[in-house]
């Protein structure tokens, strides 16, 4: 069973506070970053099959060299290859970064192929699909749970309210992973620096026959803004006890309790 | 021909929510354009939500399958991909809903038009298409337009456009559809209900809700006893669940329940739209954060920036103070 995985490295949005002066990007200045809460769910699905099935885990991105930490990490959760194609695409729309991953998968051997269900910045859920439509092979997107058995794939998919779906798929074939699939190993900084001795590959676009003229968004960005603030809440303000005394005497006064 | 093009999803004898809201944003943009509306449903027997459809459509292609399970995405792309390279429609909308997630990627691939996802605003201004899209968790929107192309598609966020009745008679055509290619490599096994245990937040006048700014495991002992003194049960976001803090019947929003209790009570969430989805009908809306600019905020009737670990104790002993 050999699996492809790919992964995305992204700001840690609960830090994001401000847009810059080009209104088209995010102040970045301050921001922690890290790899997409999806693709860890995906990472460790990865490896739990492998645990179980044997094969191998290759991790990919489309990222700059700063990337290369989630690669790492990815590397020590139990991949055993990762490449990088070196391209900052943070501002292409996901068909151009689909064609980049299509051109590199498909010279890969892979019996299936996972992606995060989205990515907490731009949250699009398009680009796991987008590459199964392009590689030719079946999908399912929003899988909650998996089972290999004889050349196929058992998978549930996510609904709304609480409904599943499952279906039998033969591979090759390409899930996007929903969070709570499984529990994502800890991975320490000791793990990462045992996994320093693997390979982490780097490829341009050019060695993948890609050009950056080829991927010119078709979604174009004109402009970031802070959204409305909607209705506004009413603030209390003071020390813990000052807050807590206030909020009780409201929920009193309403007839909560 | 200039149309407008919405996709209609169903599911267990039902219409999709989002579809009657995306119909009803499709009208309005139609309308406003003067141009036609068009709703295309599929299934084994779909005259129901034909007339439904009819309501807000000009036409409703009602397309006749004969393959298990309802909304599937293969059959669905194989279709739509044949009506929209004939009709050509200027916009295809979408519920960005699970069956869109499955669908709308890999037909926009098909069809080489450019896609825009989980749009929360979309509008035709002299003959071009601008959507707002909600990033980065809810803090920032982006506005988004379109190489010059034929068609776009935009699958809308659900919950975000409003349903407005209608009483429209739009035509139906119905259509066979044989589908020519063989889809058994993707075997449809049927529906499972999330397994239910014994707490039906859905019925509590009083949620005390926590999300990941809890921390750990054992910080739900904190909100039990403020969800005791206020005589309501606990309820969670989804990272709680995903976490293994507390089972799945305590998740309100989009995968989880939707929620109306006299006070909902919301402790270190931040207010992901899916989860804000499904509380938004609770009478009073009460959120405890240190994050001030968290989006929970602005759904709040009341709230308090400040360190749950510090508040919430606090509370607890000053409720059951009042309470005598």
């Amino acid at each position: 069973m050999d699996i492809v995985v790919c992964i995305k490295r992204i700001p840690d949005t609960a830090d994001v506070v401000g847009i810059d002066a080009s209104k088209k990007d995010i102040e970045k200045d301050s921001l922690a970053f890290k790899i997409n809460d999806w693709d860890d769910y995906a990472l460790e699905a990865a490896v739990q099959l492998k645990e179980k099935q044997g094969g191998s885990i290759t991790a990919v991105t489309v990222g700059p060299k700063e990337w290369d930490d989630i690669l790492r990490r990815a590397l020590a959760m139990g991949a055993d290859k990762a490449i990088r194609v070196d391209q900052d695409m943070v501002t292409a729309d996901c068909y151009a970064v689909a064609k980049v991953l299509d051109a590199l998968i498909r010279d890969l051997s892979y019996n299936l192929v996972l992606f995060g269900a989205q990515s907490e910045d731009f949250g699009c859920s398009q680009l796991g699909v987008m590459v199964a439509e392009m590689l030719g092979i079946p999908h399912a997107a929003l899988a909650v749970s998996l089972q290999v058995a004889d050349g196929r794939i058992h998978v549930s998919r996510e609904l709304e309210a609480g409904m599943l779906e499952s279906y039998t798929i033969e591979l090759p074939a390409l899930l996007t992973i929903q969070t709570g699939i499984n529990r994502p190993r800890y991975i320490s900084l000791g793990g990462i620096k045992r996994a320093m001795s693997k390979e982490l590959q780097v490829m341009s676009l050019s060695d993948l026959g890609l050009s950056l003229d080829t991927l010119a968004p078709m979604v174009r960005l004109e402009k970031l803004e802070l959204p409305p603030r909607g209705k506004e809440a009413e603030l209390i303000s003071g020390s813990p006890e000052e807050t807590a005394d206030q909020l009780a005497r409201i929920l009193q006064n309403s007839g909560i309790f | 021909m200039a149309e407008i093009l919405v996709v209609a999803e169903h599911r267990q004898q039902k219409l999709a929510d989002v579809s009657l809201q995306i119909l009803s944003k499709g009208r309005q943009l139609a309308d406003k354009a003067g141009i036609e509306l068009i709703a295309v449903v599929i299934g084994a027997d779909v005259s129901g939500y034909a007339e439904e459809l009819a309501r807000w459509a000009d036409k409703v292609l009602a397309v006749k399958i004969d393959t298990p399970g309802e909304s599937l995405a293969e059959p669905c792309q194989k279709i739509l991909s044949s009506i929209i390279k004939d009709r050509k429609p200027k916009l295809v909308l979408i519920g960005h809903s699970s069956f869109g997630m499955d669908l709308a990627p890999s037909l926009a691939v098909e069809l080489d038009a450019p896609l825009a996802t989980d749009c929360i605003d979309i509008s035709m201004q002299n003959d071009s298409i601008v959507v707002t899209r909600s990033i980065y968790n809810g803090k920032v929107n982006a506005v988004y337009s379109f190489v010059p192309c034929e068609i776009v598609i935009v699958t809308g966020r659900i919950g975000e456009f409003a349903s407005e009745e209608s009483d429209r008679k739009g035509e139906i055509e119905k259509i066979d559809f044989r589908l020519e290619e063989d889809l058994g490599y993707k075997v449809f096994e049927g529906y499972i209900e999330q397994e239910v245990g014994g707490v039906d937040i859905t019925q509590a006048d009083v949620l005390v809700s926590v999300g990941r700014g809890l921390k750990d495991k054992e910080n739900i002992e904190m909100a039990e006893e403020l969800a005791r003194a206020l005589g309501g049960i606990v309820a969670c976001s989804r990272p709680v669940v995903d976490s293994g803090w507390l089972p799945a019947e305590h998740q309100v929003g989009l995968s989880g329940k939707t929620v109306k209790p006299k006070l909902y009570l919301a402790l270190g969430i931040s207010g992901a739209f899916q989860h804000t989805v499904g509380l938004k009908g609770s009478e009073m809306i009460v959120v405890i954060n240190k994050d001030a600019r968290a989006p929970i905020f602005s759904v709040a009737d009341y709230g308090i920036v400040d360190d749950i670990f510090k508040v919430v104790p606090a509370l607890t002993q000053k409720i059951i103070e009042l309470k005598g």
